[in-house]
């Protein structure tokens, strides 16, 4: 992979040349603490290209008897502001000209000083709680008043605070303050071997859990240089299109949670257990653990099983039609997800948006096709683009997606080939890193890896695509009615846990 | 006398209400293919909430605290004048008494709303507002169709009058209009979600989100007393058929219970059939309602 090595104080010149006026797009920038291997702190952004190869990776190096910052990199794209936050927050570097440089991850109950991704704060450290204020954006201006939400909602949904700013019903400015359960994973895998740590990256979310164990598992491969057999290939993309299918069916249904109607909750609340039975018959488990691990498959998909799925399949296809039949033909609904929270194709642009966000506001993208993993390559399929950018389009880019899932799924059960299951990762040289990359049901999932002595993890770093989506709620939001919210929010389905990793 | 019976029939329907709320849970249940709570699971909520403590936010004043009573009372008062029995019935039995009645019991829970502060309460005040202006009028002239058949206000001589009247379309427009109406002023779908989680669309719920214990429990029981006398109100002015009149009360009693059993279960299918719609669409909903009672009217 093609890694260019700069100074710290030329990434904001550098990253505007990769960035190349939007025509590529930041996967991700995060930093690591290197002054143990030769005195430096790195902040390394990932760029997407437009052409081969698709990835770009700039290493910014700052010496640790240097001021702590660098030429913040939002003045070239504003994907860039919450990466540029977190940095400040878990390694205390500082962004220099970034507009917002509140706490991201550490909310203000964390002192400013302790900064606990550094080498040198140990994880039993005890941290004093502090209070500051955290200052909440806001619009000013007569009859504008503000409707706080959560982080304590009245239905089981995780914690996040929102507020609205608001002229009567319509919103005008929406502002989010997330990462209320960070849990630290990437500090706490540091110094577990590749093995271990595997379970805690499996487990970052329920809902994307095959996303993040292949990307882990390829992240690990790609540096060991470990090529895993067909087999393992083929049963990879089995696993992590069922994860697509409970995902995007469960979601269609939980849209409709959104505005008030039953039939398709129960409908969409029925078919998702059927497919998450047919999780637990594949891999034992209905969130789909265990299968894909680093060298390939843990457990195989026999014959028997193959034949169920297929039949399982043409059942839930039907059944799918069908509600989307009822969905598609019903006024009332329509009337609600139509021309409701239009995310445009430029913001999307802008905030380098993923997944069924992006292909919902025009933006053809998607890692199974761009980059192809596992077995995509040998697969054919179609990928969905809708332009209006509504809840509509976020609806039916997950309906047609769930259509080519399923198409998918028939070619590997088909095609799949005979071979071993598992390799062994060998030695890895330390201080080698890479990355790995699937696509999940939300959008691309990018996890980094260094790994150090005795194949331990030196530094692990997750972008979810949650992660990279969460920002472009609050471009969609204003200019709607506050009531729309829960359905605006829905259709874009974010996961608060691919954040608090 | 009637007073006596005015009291046991409010007594009657006070205990029956829960029930009802309940059939509609069960029948929406089983449309959606779910189980869904036994039929009483409202008794045992409401008896869990009156024994519990309330907690109350310390900026509140009294008027949060009498709300419950004033909302509980009014629905019973409100109650006691549906003419089921058809005995008679004096002054308090208007029209317009019974229905200013349901909305002083609304007018202080949009008070109370306010009253914590909390941002969803305002909301749900300000959301109930908007529609009871909308609904208001409409439940007015709907039940003025029948009034003007009857040439009175007074809701025995209307249900007295519907009972005699044969099928007309005049009754069928106005009775499409008060379904309209029924559906919005219990707070169903299309126009506010009961069973909703999501604050940010509640209109009833927002409400009554600073209640707990015993004046929740009050505002349950009075809201399924509301509904019931909506649905009780819908049967004895449009659907006054079969009647048994004054002279077998078995008969009556058992037609009106079949009656607001099939019209809970009508709520329930219309609550599943469709969706709830935006905000602010709303209005052209009780438009609609509006138009068919002007034709109901026009259609005498």
């Amino acid at each position: 992979m093609e890694q260019e090595k700069i100074w710290a104080g030329d990434l904001q010149a550098a990253a505007a040349k990769a960035y190349d006026n939007g025509r590529n797009s930041l996967v991700a920038m995060f930093a690591n603490d290197e002054r143990q291997i030769d005195g430096h702190f790195a902040i390394y952004c990932i760029f997407s290209l437009a052409q081969t190869p698709y990835f770009k990776i700039l290493k910014a190096q700052l010496h640790e008897s240097e001021p702590l910052e660098f030429p913040s990199v939002v003045p070239v794209t504003s994907a860039a502001a919450w990466y540029e936050r977190e940095i400040h927050d878990l390694f205390g570097l500082k962004p220099i000209g970034h507009p917002d440089l509140r706490p991201l991850v550490l909310h203000e109950n964390w002192p400013h000083d302790h900064h606990p991704l550094c080498k040198d704060f140990d994880i039993h450290t005890p941290v004093p709680t502090v209070s500051e204020e955290y200052k909440m954006e806001y619009v000013h201006g007569e009859g504008v008043f503000e409707v706080p939400v959560g982080p304590i909602h009245a239905g089981i949904i995780e914690p996040g605070h929102f507020r609205f700013s608001q002229a009567g019903e319509n919103t005008i400015h929406l502002d989010a303050k997330l990462f209320f359960t960070h849990r630290g994973i990437e500090k706490a895998v540091e110094g577990l071997t590749i093995d271990k740590a595997f379970y805690q990256a499996e487990r970052i979310c329920g809902a994307c859990t095959a996303s993040h164990a292949l990307s882990y598992s390829q992240a690990v491969e790609s540096i060991a240089g470990a090529v895993i057999s067909n087999r393992a290939r083929y049963l990879r993309v089995i696993v992590a299109e069922l994860e697509r299918l409970h995902n995007h069916v469960g979601d269609i249904g939980n849209l409709c949670a959104g505005l008030g109607f039953a039939v398709g909750v129960s409908n969409g609340a029925r078919l998702k257990e059927e497919l998450m039975r047919l999780n637990e018959l594949v891999t034992g488990n209905r969130f789909l653990r265990g299968l894909i691990v680093p060298g390939g498959a843990a457990l195989d998909i026999t014959t028997e099983i193959a034949h169920e799925i297929s039949r399982m399949l043409r059942a839930i296809e039907t059944d799918f039609i069908e509600v989307l039949d009822l969905l598609r033909e019903n006024d009332a609904f329509l009337d609600r997800v139509n021309t409701t929270g239009i995310l445009p194709r430029q913001a999307a642009l802008d905030l380098s948006v993923v997944g069924v966000a992006a292909r919902a506001s025009g933006i053809s993208k998607d890692m199974r096709r761009d980059v192809p993993y596992a077995a995509y390559q040998n697969m054919n399929f179609k990928v969905p683009v809708y332009t209006s950018g509504d809840v509509a389009a976020r609806l039916w880019v997950r309906a047609d997606e769930t259509i080519q899932s399923i198409r998918i799924l028939r070619q590997a059960l088909a095609g799949l080939p005979s071979g071993t299951l598992r390799v062994e990762i060998p030695a890895i040289k330390p201080y080698s890193s890479g990355f790995g990359w699937s696509e999940s049901p939300r959008g691309g999932n990018v996890h980094w890896l260094m790994i150090g002595e005795g194949n331990t993890i030196y530094r692990y770093f997750v972008r979810s695509a949650s992660y990279a989506n969460w920002p472009a709620v609050a471009v969609a939001d204003p200019g709607n009615i506050i009531p729309d919210f829960p359905l605006i929010n829905k259709s874009f389905e974010l996961c608060y846990a691919c954040i608090d990793r | 006398m009637t007073m006596f019976i005015d009291a046991i029939q409010a007594l009657i329907l006070l205990m029956a209400a829960p029930l009802v709320v309940g059939v509609i849970k069960k029948a929406k249940a089983r449309l959606q293919n779910r189980r869904g709570p036994v039929l009483r699971q409202l008794y045992y909520d409401i008896l869990k909430l009156l024994a519990k403590d309330s907690v109350e936010s310390p900026t509140v004043s009294w008027i949060f605290r009498i709300t419950p009573y004033i909302y509980f009372t009014a629905a019973l008062a409100a109650a006691a004048f549906l003419p089921i029995w058809l005995y008679g019935g004096g002054f308090a039995n208007d029209l317009l008494v019974f229905i200013y009645l349901l909305a002083a019991g609304r007018f202080f829970l949009v008070l109370s709303s306010l009253d914590a502060g909390s941002a969803f309460g305002g909301m749900g005040g300000s959301r109930e507002m908007f529609i009871s202006v909308l609904v208001e009028p409409v439940l007015l002239l709907a039940m003025l169709t029948v009034a003007v058949r009857s040439g009175s206000t007074n809701l025995f001589a209307m249900a007295g009058t519907a009972m005699q009247e044969t099928f007309s379309l005049s009754y069928f427009f106005a009775a499409g209009a008060f379904f309209i109406v029924m559906l919005a002023e219990s707070g169903r779908i299309p126009v506010d979600n009961p069973d909703t989680h999501l604050e940010l669309t509640m209109i009833h719920e927002g409400m009554v989100l600073e209640y707990s214990g015993r004046p929740l429990g009050l505002i349950f029981w009075a809201a399924a007393l509301k509904q019931l006398i909506l649905i009780l109100l819908f049967v004895l002015l449009f659907v006054p058929w079969p009647s048994f009149g004054a002279g077998s009360l078995l008969l009556q009693g058992i037609s009106i219970v079949v009656k607001v059993v099939l019209v809970a279960v009508s709520l329930a299918v219309a609550e599943t059939v469709t969706n709830k719609m935006r905000l602010f669409k709303v209005p052209n909903f009780m438009a609609l309602s509006g138009l068919l009672s002007l034709l109901a009217l026009a259609a005498q």
